[in-house]
């Protein structure tokens, strides 16, 4: 087996929420306990609905959460969980993030130069001359031209302001990027060009992505392993394959049969489940598993115990106690 | 054969702009027929959206719209004004739009939003409205929308909004119902509910749809015939197994090719960006990123080439002189 980049062992994420004086202090349960880790050079992608923590995990990897409320995060053998900023300086270098909307996320009043070369200078990696050909490089390699780097982020595209997002994350070669929805703003002929830069790189270089998304089909077709969260749980992990083929959980069920086909034939002959209400609230959670009131399935213990994580079989884990019965 | 309750002739908006005239649509032609649903397919920026609002008289006041015709059910409202318009929209011509938190009044309640329409069209009283205003919601399947109707759109989540929209469209029965990503906004799950709901409305109703989205994956669980629209021109028009399974158009083949099919085989991506309709292209606006281009193709727009019966391919591939020199072209 080879080395592990990131190892997650119970991680709880809890915002406090306002609250008056005589009221009882209330939290919001992003992440409930996540473990998974990922291998080094491989990709893991992260799905669920909107809400469910699949960001907040991607940013507490990043350590741009506080760990307070428990978990490990083991970053290349070493527990950075209670590292203080100090101690964590040497790591960032090393972990990068690119971000879903590329509107927003580069600084409109710096230029392509400005903005690739800011992580080799805030962190003193490289400066000057050096600093200069590597951007050139960089910009190049993710399909832009060095004309550009004298421009503005205005003056480009959603597709080519992610490039130069993407750009940005990777000119200080970092190990570990978690991709936070970086297609979903994006047009679908674009999207591709994006997702096969991405794939280009981890060939060429050996990255590590946590692939954040909503968009199950593309979901599997860049990661190696999947995980599928709900209400800030992980309730089912696995081979990519093993998962879209013989998934487990009754809500990754609902939530593959969700998503249409784009094939006629396929969506005629596709039976489907459609998951009736919404995502219940994560300030208060059910209790037991946190999928029982949507569940068809749901037997008594279900309110009754939390399901672990088990595992079903050497690639394949799922927290449900209908598994294995 | 069905009737046709929209015929669109010609189609021609044009944004005045401080860069200049943008040329959004650029003469499109199409037709829907009633109890049908029609899919428009593109890319942001291509036309499709603009196209539907020019139609409905619902432009900004920088747009000029110019058409042929356009004639729904009997009548040309492309020359109507505002006023007549409104007789129409929300009344025989229903609307759902993309972002249901921005498209609801915020400082109206459900009640008042839903009412509206049935008294302003349907010249129903307050009780009546109300009583019909419920069953809408029921029929949408809103749960209590006893209490429902009191609330105000944000303390609705996203997928009942929609459904409230849904409901407002629809509660004057109208014969056409358009659509604009509706589901875009919503996550998977809830997307399948809203798409689900659209189904049955339709054929509860027999409303016919036109809906506008660039999932191809949406279009195809809900569509019979789509329209691919590209820089402000329709370049492929068919049924929805002729255009997934016998596709003509190169563009229509790159964005087949640019979803994942699953089997891990590497995603061909359409290199390039999109024509800038400031200053479109003379020839077809897709021949700067096909890789079958032709010199031919940057000089002129290209005709319809009709596949059949329902199909046509606004593209050179197709010219018999071509056909004769290259043979039949092999897209997918």
């Amino acid at each position: 087996m080879s080395k592990l980049c990131i190892d997650a062992k119970d991680l709880k994420i809890h915002f406090p929420l306002k609250s008056g004086m005589f009221q009882k202090k209330r939290v919001l349960k992003a992440v409930d306990g996540v473990s998974f880790s990922i291998e080094a050079g491989s990709t893991m992608g992260l799905v669920g609905e909107s809400g469910c923590g699949k960001t907040t995990v991607g940013r507490s990897l990043l350590r741009l959460y506080e760990i307070q409320e428990g978990g490990q995060i083991i970053f290349d053998g070493a527990d950075i969980s209670r590292f203080t900023d100090q101690q964590m300086m040497p790591y960032r270098k090393r972990m990068q993030m690119i971000f879903q909307d590329p509107y927003t996320s580069l600084d409109p009043r710096k230029t392509v130069a400005g903005i690739v070369s800011e992580p080799l200078l805030a962190m003193n990696i490289m400066k000057g001359k050096d600093a200069q050909d590597r951007v050139r490089e960089m910009v190049e390699l993710v399909g832009l031209k060095a004309d550009h780097l004298s421009r503005y982020p205005h003056e480009f595209s959603g597709g080519q302001r992610q490039r130069i997002g993407i750009a940005r994350a990777l000119v200080a070669n970092p190990e570990f990027i978690v991709c936070d929805e970086p297609i979903s703003a994006l047009d679908v002929s674009i999207q591709a060009q994006v997702i096969n830069i991405l794939e280009e790189l981890q060939d060429k270089f050996g990255f590590t992505y946590l692939f954040i998304s909503h968009d199950l089909s593309m979901v599997r077709h860049i990661s190696h392993q999947v995980g599928v969260m709900y209400l800030g749980n992980l309730i089912e992990y696995a081979e990519v394959d093993e998962l879209y083929e013989n998934m487990v959980h009754p809500y990754t069920k609902c939530l593959m049969s969700a998503v249409p086909a784009a094939d006629p034939v396929q969506n005629r002959e596709r039976q489907r489940i459609i998951l009736q209400g919404d995502v219940p609230s994560p300030i208060d959670p059910p209790s037991g598993c946190p999928f029982r009131t949507r569940c068809k399935y749901c037997m008594d213990i279900c309110a009754e115990k939390k399901p672990e994580l088990v595992r079903v079989n050497e690639k394949h884990m799922v927290a449900c106690h209908l598994a294995g019965k | 054969m069905a009737e046709k309750i929209l015929e669109v002739k010609n189609l021609r908006t044009t944004f005045q702009t401080l860069a200049g005239e943008v040329k959004a649509v650029r003469g499109t032609s199409f037709y829907v027929e009633s109890g049908e649903s029609l899919g428009i397919v593109g890319e942001s920026g291509c036309g499709k959206s603009v196209t539907m609002l020019s139609i409905l008289h619902l432009l900004d006041e920088n747009a000029r719209a110019e058409a042929d015709a356009i004639n729904f059910v009997g009548q040309d409202i492309s020359r109507i004004t505002t006023k007549e318009m409104r007789k129409l929209n929300g009344y025989k011509i229903g609307m759902i739009f993309q972002d249901p938190m921005t498209s609801l009044n915020p400082v109206f309640s459900i009640e008042q939003q839903i009412c509206d329409p049935l008294m302003r069209h349907l010249k129903l009283n307050r009780p009546q409205a109300r009583k019909k205003a419920l069953e809408m919601l029921e029929t949408v399947g809103i749960p209590s929308p006893e209490s429902r109707l009191k609330q105000y759109p944000h303390e609705l989540s996203g997928g009942l909004r929609q459904r409230v929209m849904i409901a407002i469209a629809m509660c004057c029965n109208p014969r056409l119902l358009i659509a604009d990503e509706p589901t875009t906004a919503l996550d998977v799950t809830v997307q399948a509910q809203i798409l689900d709901l659209m189904k049955q409305m339709k054929e509860e109703y027999d409303t016919a749809v036109v809906l506008i989205s660039h999932d191809l994956g949406v279009i195809s669980s809900l569509c019979s015939r789509v329209i691919v629209m590209y820089g402000g021109v329709i370049v492929e028009e068919g049924l929805i197994d002729d255009l997934f399974y016998e596709t003509g158009h190169p563009y229509t083949a790159g964005l087949l090719r640019s979803i994942p099919r699953g089997d891990g085989e590497k995603l061909v991506p359409i290199d390039g960006t999109p024509p800038d309709l400031l200053n479109p292209p003379k020839g077809c606006p897709f021949a700067a990123r096909c890789s079958h281009a032709m010199k031919l193709c940057r000089e002129a727009m290209p005709p319809k080439y009709p596949m059949n019966e329902h199909h046509y391919s606004c593209c050179w591939l197709h010219h018999p002189s071509v056909i004769a020199k290259r043979g039949e072209a092999k897209l997918i």
